[in-house]
């Protein structure tokens, strides 16, 4: 058999850029050195960190939405989220990272977040 | 010497014609049992960098190109572009402990191709869309903003209703391009929103004497009215449709297609590409 190959866009430049942006979420190896080595392991550490401050964001959401917090308990779960919220803003800036580069790509599972 | 691997075929024969692969290496097959693995001797160390883009994309076509001509006369399980073997008892290796694997996956993949189909979706316009139906409808839920605490908290909520409507959105719009392709296919995989824009990414596993009637409901769908834009692609190696159930411990033997889907989207799209 040929394979008679189909290759059909009216929007070719706009599918390079996605396909450019999901294969550039992360670099394919780790580029250590004793220059970037720091930097690495913040990023990996601030991954983890980020995601476990969204889960936890994303599950208050919910409490919210189901109607089963108080003004008090909003309150205070509010005061929480900020302080975490802002203190992570403050990590990224020392390290020099961007929300973009916090992720992982967990290969067939897609992105961590 | 090591050893290049290209993929998995139903047949422990050798070839039919001689075959050159990447760096003008002579294609071969090494048997085992009744399958075999078709290779190459392999000395180059093509490395993915920027330097090395161009003779690393020459290779990814180069390795398309075998697993292209293979699917001629085999049923081919494509091995991973850059999957190198050390010795021809490291291959051997491979293949006793994926042995029945391969055999379940050369049955299921006969007389099968693949097709892909990706659409883009105007994310921004759909986003703004949810934030215009989110501000006109009346909320149960209601947050004063008497502290920066519960301002905080208004905002997210606000934010988390916004996805959730959009992702519910995205949702819909997945399903309505699936229905187009869901009778026809035996097997699909479906991606959405890898990106905001990206909506679907999808692999459909086709049955061969069913490529015109897959061709065919690509026509109808591009011919539906509506803001989505598609590439359509295929008919391909099973690239994405081979399953292990033994997992591979520090290596993924399979799938080249979103390396090869990015570098033919850069050589151009809209033509009609015969193999070798």
């Amino acid at each position: 058999m040929t394979m008679n190959r189909t290759i059909e866009t009216d929007s070719q430049e706009a599918f390079i850029e996605e396909i450019e942006k999901i294969q550039d979420a992360l670099p394919k190896r780790i580029d250590a050195n004793s220059k970037n080595v720091e930097k690495g392991l913040a990023k990996l550490v601030l991954t983890l960190v980020e995601l476990i401050r969204k889960l936890l964001e994303k599950q208050a959401m919910r409490r919210i939405e189901g109607g089963s917090l108080s003004e008090e308990e909003i309150e205070q779960m509010g005061e929480t989220l900020l302080k975490l919220e802002n203190k992570m803003k403050e990590l990224k800036e020392i390290f020099g990272l961007k929300d973009e580069e916090l992720n992982l790509n967990l290969g067939p599972l897609g992105d961590l977040m | 010497m090591k050893i290049y691997a290209y993929g998995i075929i139903d047949s422990n024969s050798g070839m039919d014609e001689p075959l050159r692969g990447l760096g003008e290496a002579s294609v071969y097959n090494i048997p085992y049992r009744d399958i075999g693995i078709i290779v190459g001797a392999y000395g180059h160390t093509p490395l993915l960098s920027d330097e090395a883009k161009e003779k690393t994309d020459t290779y990814i076509l180069e390795h398309e190109r075998i697993v292209e001509r293979l699917t001629e006369g085999f049923t081919v399980l494509p091995m991973r572009f850059l999957t190198v073997f050390n010795t021809k008892e490291d291959l051997l290796s491979m293949a006793e402990l994926y042995y029945e694997d391969f055999k379940n996956n050369l049955a299921r993949l006969h007389n099968k191709v693949e097709f892909g189909m990706k659409v883009i979706w105007p994310a921004d316009t759909i986003k703004q869309r949810v934030v215009d139906v989110y501000h006109k409808t009346k909320h149960n839920v209601s947050i004063s903003t008497e502290s920066p605490a519960k301002t905080f908290v208004k905002e997210k909520f606000q934010e988390h209703i916004i996805e959730k409507e959009f992702q519910e959105e995205a949702n819909r719009c997945v399903i309505a391009v699936d229905d187009h392709f869901n009778k026809i296919a035996c097997e699909k995989k479906l991606k959405k929103l890898q990106t905001e824009n990206l909506l679907l990414n999808a692999s459909y596993l086709v049955d061969k004497d069913r490529q015109n009637d897959f061709k065919q409901a690509f026509e109808q769908l591009k011919n539906t009215p509506g803001d989505l834009k598609f590439l359509f692609s295929g008919p391909w190696p099973c690239y994405n449709f081979v399953t292990l159930t033994k997992k591979p411990s520090s290596v993924d033997y399979f799938n080249t297609e979103d390396m090869l889907g990015r570098l033919l989207a850069q050589q151009g799209f809209a033509q009609e590409r015969n193999s070798v």
